[in-house]
Parts: C-alpha cells; structure tokens; sequence
C-alpha cells in the first residue's frame, strides 16, 4: 500500500503549490521598491514645510508639481544610460565609455548645429613650408535638428560597433577597451571644442557651446515667419495686436478666460501674503512691548491680532490684449517637433488641468508652477518599454540572457554572441546619445564636462535594481527601480533635518553594496549552489 | 544483429592537431543506428577532442567523416546539428539562470516576427519542451522553473531531448553520468536505453566508468594517446580487456591479436 503511493508520487507533486503572498514575496525586484518606498517616504514627509501637519507625503515640497517635474528629470536621464547598461550587463559586458560618450554625443550636436558638417579629407602640404590642408569633399550648413541626431548617432554607433568588436575579437576585457574609450573619447570633445571655439587670431577656444538658439521655442509666426517664442513676445505692440486680429474669437475667449482665472489666483495670492506679512508686522511689535513692559501696547496690539487682521484685497489685473496675443504666442505649436521631442515639455494639458481645474499645481504668486513634464521622461519610459519587451518576450532577450548567463552554451547553442555583445555596445552608445540629444535641446548649451561619472551610476542603479554584474540575470522592472532609487535618494535626504545632504551618498554606498550582495545571493540560489 | 544495418556516421583516419600537439592521430570508427558506441579511453585520450570535431566547434585537420554515406566538413556546431549531430557537452551546454523551457529552445526559439526580435511562443514551447522530457522518461513539474534548480539527471535529461528534438540522429554524450549520484546515473542510463530503443538514433557515449559501459554499450572503441588501441562488440569483449583497453592498453599487442581487430 505504502510502497504504491510512493511510486506513483511524481515529479510535479514535489513543487509545493505557491501562494500569491509567497510569490510576491519571493521576486528579486521587491528588495529595490522596499527601499523606493522608503526614500519616497523620506522625501514626501521630511519635506512638508515646517509647522504644517499631514499624512499625506504629497503635501510635501518634495512633491509639488515643480518637485516631480524636476526629479523625474534627473531619474529619466539616468534611467536612459541605465537601461543600455543593464542590458550589457545581463550580456555580460560593461561599458565605462557612457558618460564620455554622452559628453562627445552632446558636444557634436551642438557643434553641428552652430557650424554645420563637413568631411575633409586631410593631406600634407609643403607649399609654403610643411603644413597641413584640408580638402573638403561634402559641407552642410544650417543643419536641421534631425540631420544633427543622426550623424552624431552615425559616430557614436560606430565608436560603439568599435568597442564591441574590439572586445568580442581580441577577449579584453571591457572593462579596460571601454576605460580607454573613457579617456579616448573625453579628450577628442576638448580637442574638438577647443579646435572649433578659435578664436581668429587662434587663441584656444572654450570648452562649451552656448549660444545656440532656443531650437524647440523656434515657432510659425503668422505674418511674421519663423521666429524663437520670446522674440516673437518681443515683437513691437502693433505687431503683436496685428497677430491677435486674425486669431479666432473662441481662442481669444478661452485665452481671455484663462488669463483672468490667473490673474485673479494671483490677486488673491498677494492679498493672502500681505495679511501674513501684516499679522508678522505686529507680533513683532507686541513681542517688543512685552519686552518694554508697556501694558496698554500689549494690551492693544493682543486685541489687534485677536480681532484678526483685515487687509484691502488686492484687486486683480485686467486682462489686455498684449498679454491675450503673447498667450496666443505661447500656444503656436513648435516649427521643430524633432527638438521639442527631445528638449521640449510633455503633458502639458495635465498639467494645465491641475492648475485651471484641479487648483494644485499652484505657487506661492499663485502662478502654474510647472508646465508639465520634461521631455526625457517620455524617452526613459518608450526606451524601457522597448526593453522590457525584448528582454523577456523576443528571442534577442533568449540569446542576451544565455550570453552573460553561460557564454560557451549560448555559443554551442548557435546563438551569435558575438553579435549580440557588439549589437548591445552600439545600444549603449544610442543610449549615451539619446541622453545627449535631451540635454542639448533642453538648455540649448553643451560643454565638455556633460555626462561625468554617469556610466558609473548607471552600472550602480542597474546592481541596486537587482542585475548581477557577472551577467545573466537581471531584469528591466529591476533596473527601473534602482534607477528611482539612485535618482531620489539625493533629493530625499536634502530635506531630512539636521544631516549633511551628502548623507545619500553614503546611504547609496550601502545600499549598493547589500543589492550586490542579495542578488548574488539569489544567483546563487538558481544556481542550485545553495 | 547489426551486420546487414548500414553505418550512420563513418569516420576514417580522422587527424586533429592544435599546432604541433598531435591531439587525434588517424581515428576511424563506425556508428550504427539503434546502438550506443561507446568511446573509452583514458584522461586526455582525445575521447572530447574527437566529439568536438564531430560537433563542428574544432575543424578536422585531416581524415574523412561521412554521414550516411555522404562526406561532411563542419566550421560551424551550426552546420553538425544541420546535418543530425546532437551534441551533450560534459557542461550540457546549459545556461542555469533561466528556464528549462528558454535552455530548450535556446538558439532555435519558437518565434513570431522579425528576426531575433520575433516575440517568443512561450506556451507552444512550454508543451513541447514537457512532453519531449516525458517521452525519455522524466516528467518536470514545471517548464518556467531555472535550470539550476533541477537535479543532474534532469539537466542531462533535458539536454538529451533538446537534441533529439532538434533532429539529431547521432547523439554524442560526453561523460553524462560523471558528476551524478549513483540513482541519478541509473536514470541517465535509463534515458539512454531508451533513447537507444527509439531505434533509429546513434549514439556515441563517453565515459569513464566500466559498468556503465557495460550495462548499455553494444560496440567499443578504444583510445589512448590519440590513436584507436582495439574495438569490438560488446559479445566479444571479456570485462578483463575492457579494463586494460580503459587504462590505456598495458599489453596491447596481445589483446590486438586476440580481438582480431
Ligand atoms: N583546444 C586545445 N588546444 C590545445 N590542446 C588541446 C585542446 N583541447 C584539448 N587539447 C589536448 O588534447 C588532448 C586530448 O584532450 P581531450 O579533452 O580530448 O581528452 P579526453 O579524452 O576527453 O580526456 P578526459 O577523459 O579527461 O575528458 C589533451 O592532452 C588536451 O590537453
Ligand atoms: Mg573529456
């Protein structure tokens, strides 16, 4: 009887039946959004301003809309590097060449867009003594927005190519060809901003491009072409009335509508300061007669306050046609949707509702605080997406995964691993670019020193997110996480009272050292040497 | 019982060198199918540097290998495994950290779309991956599980029915019983059995371990030092040969005479 049910046990009866919490529980990505949670926490609660009460860590500064705008911006443009890395991690590999690649990348847009492309050809000269000439073969001047991304994805994706193949062909390690391509690529960007920043009697140039113009804000001014948005605000009274003539009246309605709404939120926001300004004016004073010991001051100034202070509203500013046409203005759309993609802003009509409707959003002038979210967010997210999707559901992420998990079984297998291993080098140049491309047309300025230190942090986010560096596992959620969590923590202990602000470095530090250690830990454990 | 059965795969005066290292020095030998040959030799023979040419991961340096009757060169393990040689390499060419089904189809994934970017049919390959396991006899409780996890039979398992999944009609197991318990190798030699009744596959197995040839080998092959030092069947082997011939042939002009070879 016994012996009977023992042989008809099966394989499958010896896997116990998981429950959901267990399985939750058991996911490598829950470590990671415990510590999100808790940084979110810190900055949500430590940042509601002083005095005030609440349960609520949205109260806080750390979550205003100008908050969120700010901080996500600094997670995305992370989490863009973060995920080419992550991805060459998995693989096995590392690039140490990302925030190098991100300052070249940045600083050949914005070179191109100043002075346009050329190839030349470079050749040796002895008339005149023994110099060097340039024969120039193909020049492109006034270079669009798109046609600059694209040569500069042209170089980096090479540099990229280049890397990989070095690593994949010679069996260097990637570490010391992608080091070198650190220092490599640092030093051509000074070389070249230098070079192209002479000045005519050919003193060395600076190391920054600047005046670039406002690329996103270039907007189709009816009547008047083609013009950045504040020099069409600039635009002589006349012109700007001119322009306002021929928009429709439901616009001029709506835009009059929203204008008085703004005014008068302003309006009520200074009377508000004026009667706080007013109630300091005299506590200031009584606590002065308390000290004088001039009872009937005291007396009086207590009633004062007690009685509550009444201050003349402030009336609100009247809507003019100026300020109805630069509203207009603000509202023509961009005549570059390439550089709005990358610099521009992205759900702006969110958060005009939380302003017009929702009444959050809101400064202390009672202004809209932030007009949406920066553009880089929209990339991070597409990018990870894109990602998730190939690492775990297409054959590519089969053929990434085997690559840093078991090279000579991926090999024997007949995956191509050489070809994955360069494809993903190239993936975090793009990468490197993409980056590059949101900064540029973001502040319109680029200088040498863009990019620092970043391919070390986005190795650290893509290890607090659970990747292991020795490859083969990890996953996008993970690397997504660790991204938040490097991108918060310095914001986070910003606000916490009575520490230094570098604390977060610290605390990164730690937690990037017990994330290496867990996840080693789980390798292990699927490795069945547990 | 083989002698009108034609052979699967014929090599003849196979040479490899690496450099001036004379690593195989004119092998022959002839599988059938249904029959597992058993390779034998001592460490450093040229047993795994004999498979890994017929896998396609070393080019031959010289000598001729046909497969039914038809002359092959592989540059590849791509073109080996196009042409029915499954090869279970003594890592079993498995990567631990993901699923048994993904080391399944590892390289040759189910797929719908563009190229590599074609999106995995994960279902389809979860119920092939568990019934071709049952049909050699293990049943795994479930296709998502890491490899890792699995037990050393298992993983050969696994790795035996990838092969003969993809086509093989040669499969080479090199030393599959080596690093298991003593139950596990019962199962690994069960698989084999079983893979060897299937009938039309051959199968070359390496090993180390004398009862475990004896057990399911119908013809032998010797190596030592790179050349083949006596064959035969297993009916016309006694254990005492096989130990000698194991251990690099201590006497092996007379065992030459006795085996007839
Ligand atoms: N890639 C290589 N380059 C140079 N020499 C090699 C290479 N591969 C194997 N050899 C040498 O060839 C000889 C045969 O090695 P092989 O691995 O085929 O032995 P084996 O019979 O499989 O031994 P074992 O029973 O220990 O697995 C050894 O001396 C080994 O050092
Ligand atoms: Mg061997």
């Amino acid at each position: 009887m016994n012996s009977e049910s023992q042989s008809q046990r099966q394989e499958s009866d010896r896997l116990e039946k998981k429950n959901w919490f267990i399985a939750i529980f058991a996911r490598p990505e829950i470590g990671p959004l415990g510590v999100m949670i808790l940084l979110f926490g810190l900055l949500g609660y430590f940042s509601i301003p002083e005095g005030e009460f609440s349960l609520n860590p949205f109260a806080g500064e750390g979550f205003n809309a100008l908050g969120i705008r700010n901080n996500f911006r600094v997670i995305a443009q992370l989490g863009i590097v973060a995920l080419g890395a992550g991805l060459l991690i998995i693989a096995g590999e590392f690039d140490l060449s990302v925030g190098s690649m991100i300052g070249f990348a940045g600083g050949c847009m914005a070179m191109i867009l100043k002075w346009g492309f050329a190839i030349v050809i470079p050749y040796i000269s002895f008339q005149g003594g023994f110099h060097f000439e340039g024969l120039k073969i193909f020049e492109i001047t006034d270079v669009s927005p798109l046609t600059a991304i694209l040569i500069t994805l042209c170089m980096t994706l090479s540099f990229g190519w280049f890397q990989g193949w070095v690593i994949v062909k010679s069996g260097i390690a990637s570490f010391i060809v992608t080091l070198g391509g650190l220092f490599f690529l640092r030093g051509l960007t000074e070389v070249c901003y230098r070079a192209f920043n002479r000045a005519p009697d050919q003193t060395a140039g600076s190391t920054t491009v600047t005046d670039l113009p406002d690329i996103k804000n270039i907007i189709n001014v009816p009547g008047h072409g083609e013009m950045e948005r504040d020099a069409a605000k600039a635009l002589p009274n006349e012109d700007l009335l001119e322009i306002l003539s021929n928009v429709p009246a439901q616009t001029v309605a709506k835009l009059t509508e929203q204008l008085s709404y703004i005014n008068e939120k302003v309006a009520a926001n200074k009377t508000a300061i004026q009667a706080k300004k007013m109630v300091e004016t005299l506590e200031k004073s009584l606590a002065g007669a308390k000290e004088s010991g001039n009872e009937s001051m005291v007396e009086i100034l207590t009633k004062k306050i007690e009685a509550g202070v009444e201050v003349p509203a402030v009336a609100a500013k009247a809507v003019t046609d100026l300020d109805i046409a630069k509203a207009y203005i603000d509202t023509i759309y961009t005549a570059r949707p390439v550089a709005n993609f990358f610099g521009g802003d992205i759900l702006e009509p969110v958060f005009d509702w939380l302003y017009f409707t929702a009444d959050w959003n809101v400064n202390m002038f009672g202004n809209q605080f932030a007009k949406g979210m920066y553009s880089c967010l929209m990339i991070w997210l597409i990018l990870a997406l894109v990602c998730y999707f190939v690492l775990s559901r297409t054959q590519a992420g089969n053929w990434i995964y085997s690559t840093g998990g078991n090279l000579n079984a991926a090999k024997a297998n007949g995956v191509p691993t050489n070809k994955v291993k360069i494809s993903l080098f190239m993936f975090t140049a793009f990468c490197a670019t993409m980056f590059a491309a949101c900064q540029v047309f973001e502040v319109n300025t680029a200088d040498t020193a863009k990019g620092n230190l970043k391919e070390l942090e986005a190795i650290a986010a893509a290890v607090i997110g659970g990747v292991v560096l020795t490859g083969g596992f990890g996953s996008i959620l993970g690397i997504i996480l660790g991204t938040i969590i490097f991108g918060i923590a310095k914001e986070a202990f910003f606000y916490i009272p009575g520490i230094d602000g570098s604390f977060y470095r610290v605390f990164l530090g730690a937690v990037l050292v017990s994330a290496a250690l867990t996840n080693e830990n789980i390798r292990k454990r699927i490795m069945g040497s547990i | 019982m083989n002698e009108n059965k034609k052979p699967l795969i014929e090599i003849n005066n196979l040479v490899k060198r690496f450099g001036s290292f004379i690593a195989l020095n004119g092998v022959s030998l002839d599988v059938y199918p249904g029959e597992v040959h058993a390779l034998l030799g001592d460490n450093g023979a040229g047993k795994s540097t004999l498979i890994k040419v017929l896998a396609g991961v070393h080019p031959k340096t010289s000598g001729v290998i046909s497969i039914e009757g038809k002359e092959v060169d592989f540059s590849t393990p791509r073109q080996a495994t196009d042409v029915g040689i499954g090869t279970v390499y003594q890592d079993l060419a498995l990567n631990a950290l993901t699923s048994v089904t993904r080391n399944f189809f590892l390289g040759r994934e189910i797929k719908k779309g563009p190229g590599p970017f074609g999106v995995m049919q994960m279902k389809e390959m979860n119920e092939i991956t568990i019934s071709e396991m049952a049909k050699i006899g293990i049943n795994i409780s479930n296709p998502e599980q890491p490899v890792g996890t699995m037990s050393g039979g298992q993983r050969q398992t696994l790795a035996i029915a990838r092969a003969i999944y993809f086509g093989a009609k040669i499969l080479i197991l090199d030393e599959p019983t080596s690093a298991l318990g003593q139950k596990q190798q019962m199962e690994v030699l069960k698989t084999i059995k079983r893979v060897q009744r299937l009938g039309h596959i051959a199968i070359i197995l390496i090993t180390h371990n004398e009862i475990h040839a004896r057990l399911i080998a119908d013809r032998y092959t010797f190596l030592s030092l790179g050349e083949v030092i006596g064959k035969g069947m297993a009916e016309e082997l006694g254990g005492d040969d096989i130990k000698k011939l194991m251990a690099g042939g201590a006497e092996i002009g007379d065992l030459r005479d006795e085996l007839g070879a």
